[in-house]
């Protein structure tokens, strides 16, 4: 057990993001959808305009809009009324009903609401699901899980829970929160290399990545169709990245027998390793010639840029499974640790055979007075100058940098631009501590 | 002067008298179709800039955690208010009571970097679950001498302009008057409703500055709390741009005689316009006189600075979707660049905002009431539009059609308000429709022209 917290009454500059929006963020992985949270405007309107800025794309999500009195009375008949509106306005494939803070703690039955209105509506062929994410609990990553894990019910149940033949040559992966939209794209490739079909859920790397195909709608303009979802159940394998997509994952084992697998990260180069060699074994087909190559650019990457790495101290700030992913690269190049900041607690940190602070920037910030490197998502950057530590931005959001959400950070290819442009900063950083004084050339 | 007779300063001479500014309720937002922030959103607009006070949020984390660090205010002085504080309450914090949570985290606040004021914000949950902070702030504000200021805005009580409107209400209840200021002098003025969006008070405060006035309180721009609290011995106060604060101006005129009035500094029209009311109602010959001569100085280089954009802009269209604030501000500025403002959104707007669009615009525009982005797409096909100027959240849906695109709302970069402004405001608007990007993405690939390859 080595889970620390700092001990103070508030969250000074906090680095958790709300459940709620892990929630829409997996939603827009899916195709003609539209999620609906069941709160207040401004829970929605938070969420959105910080999605929108960090991918710089129309983010899809509407609001039930309560207000005193529908908690004070009827809460639900503020649903009722959203769900009808935008079932004639947009006719989406898949709604997702996310409760919030608001709604937990009222106590509403929003989910005997949404089985009574698809009963008396008749709406088999649509996707309605609900998915519990209170702001008190959690973070981003568990928000975005458990949306996962409840539009994988909602699949399921409409299956009838068919048993089916399982297909050996297709593969569902489940990507986690971290994952950047070119994350996806790179996996997936990774994973086609070796001959398997793959059905991504939630698919980010088509509908969050930018296109200009199909001009602005206001459900999701890409991202996992329906019908293609509904074929995992008779997937052979599932992968999925990230220790919060394993509840998802073991959600497709019990109910249609799919054997998974589940990988901390891919990022680094045991972790690539392990990535590779698992698929050559699953597929039978040697890893493909330019992951080869890749894999020896990266080695000899390591090597280059180890003198800048040399004596380097850094402190990372991530969700769980981000900071996990960060780290192992991290430590691959001899980095000190300083400081593994996470949002929340989860059973794999307590796990974890390490110190792993839980807590906000404010703590962060603490820990690395004399660090050389900071990562985190953009509200570290004050901090990061405050210490005078070179800032890489990772996470969510990431408001000031463009492409941070097409960015690769995963497999060997990923691993080698991480381990260069977090090298860049500490070189940037020397250069400008040198300013001013004598150079002799 | 003749802008004063007709724009209404003797409308606002009639309202002096009335209690409160006649408004109709605010329409309640349609579940499944709202758009919009939240009375909690509101107040932080309103209160956020008060640069040297901390701002404590009493809720769960989605409140400050999804809001902290995104807006555009500027600070030249201390950074307190950029610091993201939560009382983050768990399940636990929910079930049992927050209230020895929050008072411990006041003291914490204190005791960390003593502020001179912590300004403490309700929110759903904790409003829902009946926590009393207007107790807890009394009692902290006694025990540790400084002033605890609770905001009562959750989000559920109303839309954004409800939230200013909260939070007005507590700037004048337990800031206001709270203090005598150092210094005090005859030209004193204080500015309400202006955030310093990308510096724009810097602008302004240059200008009054260059008149002979002196920007007496930044309510809240840029602002500090101690002259916040001696805001009460200004000679004249402007209401720049949005009604919501208008409460606070006349409760302001009733207890301490502080004569009010309401402009806008968009626009060179309008930034004069506004300079000389502010001189007339400090009422100084001089200033009036530095103030003449400042507006025929400026606008005449204006005129000169201004025309070769003007021939660019000259009839083309654009739609404005700015959520009411900023709707009829940002029509004379357009208007004065010959830009054809050819709809307009009015969503949030009240009945006197849409009074004064519809002065500046007359029938030409479509009054876009609500709906959001389908509907502005909309109204920028029929009326054949160049531009779209709207708030950050419409931007990729106006960049995903393909139409240029123009950010005027509290995310952006470049300040707008004066004459500076101005140019920038034309540069801006030039360099978004004239960029070669908008003929790149309209060219199809080669492969997708349809001609067939040429092998010469």
């Amino acid at each position: 057990m080595t889970i620390h917290r700092m001990k103070k009454p508030l969250s000074c500059n906090p680095l958790k993001i709300s459940q709620p929006l892990g929630g829409i963020l997996a939603m827009q992985g899916i195709f003609r959808s539209m999620p609906i949270l069941h709160g207040a405007q401004g829970c929605t309107s938070f969420a959105k305009t910080l999605l929108t800025r960090h991918f710089r794309e129309p983010i899809a999500v509407q609001t039930t809009a309560l207000q005193e009195m529908d908690v004070i009375f009827d809460a639900d008949l503020n649903l009722e009324k959203a769900l009808e509106t935008v079932l004639t306005k947009h006719r989406p494939d898949v709604i997702g009903v996310l409760s919030t803070a608001l709604t937990e703690a009222s106590g509403t039955d929003y989910g005997a609401k949404v089985k009574k209105f698809k009963r008396e509506h008749n709406l088999k062929n649509h996707l309605i699901v609900t998915s519990s994410l209170p702001d008190f609990r959690g973070s981003l990553e568990s928000g975005y899980s458990a949306m996962v894990e409840s539009i994988i019910d909602g699949l399921l149940e409409q299956s009838n829970r068919k048993t089916y033949k399982l297909l050996k040559n297709q593969i569902n992966l489940l990507p986690g929160s971290f994952l950047t939209a070119g994350d996806v794209m790179e996996i997936k490739e990774m994973i086609g290399a070796f001959g398997f079909d793959v059905i991504t859920l939630p698919d980010l790397s088509t509908s969050l990545a930018g296109h200009l195909m199909t001009g602005f709608s206001p459900m999701t303009r890409g991202g996992i169709p329906i019908d293609s979802a509904r074929q995992m159940m008779r997937s052979g394998y599932t992968i999925a990245i990230g220790a919060s997509m394993e509840r998802p994952a073991r959600r497709l084992h019990n109910a249609a027998g799919i054997p998974y697998r589940v990988f901390s990260g891919v990022s680094g180069l045991a972790s690539s390793d392990e990535f590779f060699y698992f698929l050559q074994n699953l597929s039978r087909e040697t890893v493909p010639l330019r992951y080869r190559w890749q894999r020896e650019s990266l080695l000899d990457c390591m090597l280059d840029a180890q003198f800048n790495y040399a004596g380097i101290s850094a402190v990372v700030a991530l969700e769980p499974d981000h900071l996990l992913s960060v780290a192992s690269w991290l430590e691959e190049m001899g980095v000190e640790l300083r400081g593994l900041v996470a949002s929340y607690e989860t059973t794999l940190l307590e796990e974890l055979n390490r110190d792993v602070w839980v807590g906000d920037l404010d703590d962060a910030e603490q820990l690395a007075q004399g660090a050389d490197l900071w990562i985190s998502n953009s509200h570290g950057k004050r901090g990061a100058k405050r210490c005078g530590a070179a800032f890489m931005a990772m996470g969510f959001p990431i408001v000031d940098e463009l492409g941070a959400y097409t960015s690769v950070t995963v497999g060997y290819r990923g691993t080698m631009e991480q381990i260069n442009k977090a090298g860049n900063l500490l070189i940037q950083r020397e250069e400008n501590a040198h300013e001013g004084s004598v150079c002799h050339r | 002067m003749e802008a004063i007779k007709k724009t209404g300063f003797t409308v606002d001479v009639n309202s002096c008298g009335k209690e409160e500014p006649k408004s109709k309720p605010c329409p309640r937002p349609k579940p499944g179709e709202a758009a919009g922030g939240c009375s909690f959103d509101g107040a932080q607009i309103t209160l956020l800039p008060i640069a040297d006070a901390a701002h404590l949020v009493h809720g769960p984390i989605a409140c400050a955690g999804n809001s902290w660090e995104t807006r555009g205010s500027l600070s030249n002085g201390p950074q307190l208010s950029s610091l993201g504080f939560t009382t983050d309450l768990g399940e636990h914090d929910i079930i049992f009571g927050g209230e020895k949570k929050l008072l411990e985290a006041i003291r914490y606040i204190a005791d960390r970097f003593s502020p001179p004021a912590i300004f403490v914000y309700s929110t759903c949950v904790s409003a829902l679950t009946g926590e009393d902070i207007d107790a807890v702030c009394k009692q902290a504000s006694a025990e540790l001498g400084l002033a605890v200021v609770p905001v009562n805005s959750p989000g559920f009580v109303g839309s954004k302009n409800l939230g200013n409107r909260l939070a007005g209400e507590a700037l004048f209840q337990y800031v206001i008057g709270t203090e005598e200021p150092p210094l005090v002098t005859d030209c004193d003025v204080n500015l309400i409703g202006e955030y310093n969006i990308a510096g724009e008070a810097w602008d302004i405060e240059k200008l009054l500055n260059q008149t002979g006035m002196r920007l007496h309180a930044r309510i809240t721009g840029n602002g500090r709390f101690k002259e916040i609290a001696g805001a009460h011995r200004a000679k004249a106060n402007m209401i720049v741009c949005s009604r919501a604060l208008i409460g606070l101006a006349v409760k302001m005129e009733k207890k301490y005689g502080i004569p009010y009035f309401e402009g806008s500094f968009y626009g060179a029209k309008e930034t004069s316009f506004s300079l000389r009311q502010l001189a007339y109602l400090i009422n100084n010959r001089e200033v009036e006189r530095r103030v003449d001569h400042l507006v025929e100085r400026e606008e005449m280089r204006l005129m000169r600075e201004l025309a070769p954009y003007r021939k660019v802009l000259k009839g083309k269209k654009a739609v404005l979707y700015t959520g009411g604030v900023k709707s009829w501000s940002v029509i004379s500025a357009l208007q004065e660049l010959g830009v054809k403002v050819v709809g307009v959104g009015t969503n949030k707007s009240t009945d006197s905002d849409i009074a004064r669009i519809s002065e500046r615009l007359g029938e030409e525009a479509i009054y876009i009431p609500e709906g959001g982005s389908s509907r502005v797409l909309k109204a920028v096909r029929e009326r054949k539009a160049d531009i779209v100027i709207a708030g950050g959240r419409n931007m990729y849906m106006a960049l995903k059609e393909q139409i240029p695109f123009l950010d005027i709302n509290q995310e952006r970069h470049t300040a707008y308000a004066g004459y500076e402004g101005m140019i920038r405001l034309a540069k801006q608007l030039v360099y978004a429709m004239e960029n070669p990007v908008w003929q790149m993405v309209c060219t199809p690939a080669p492969w997708d022209r349809g001609d067939g390859y040429d092998n010469s």
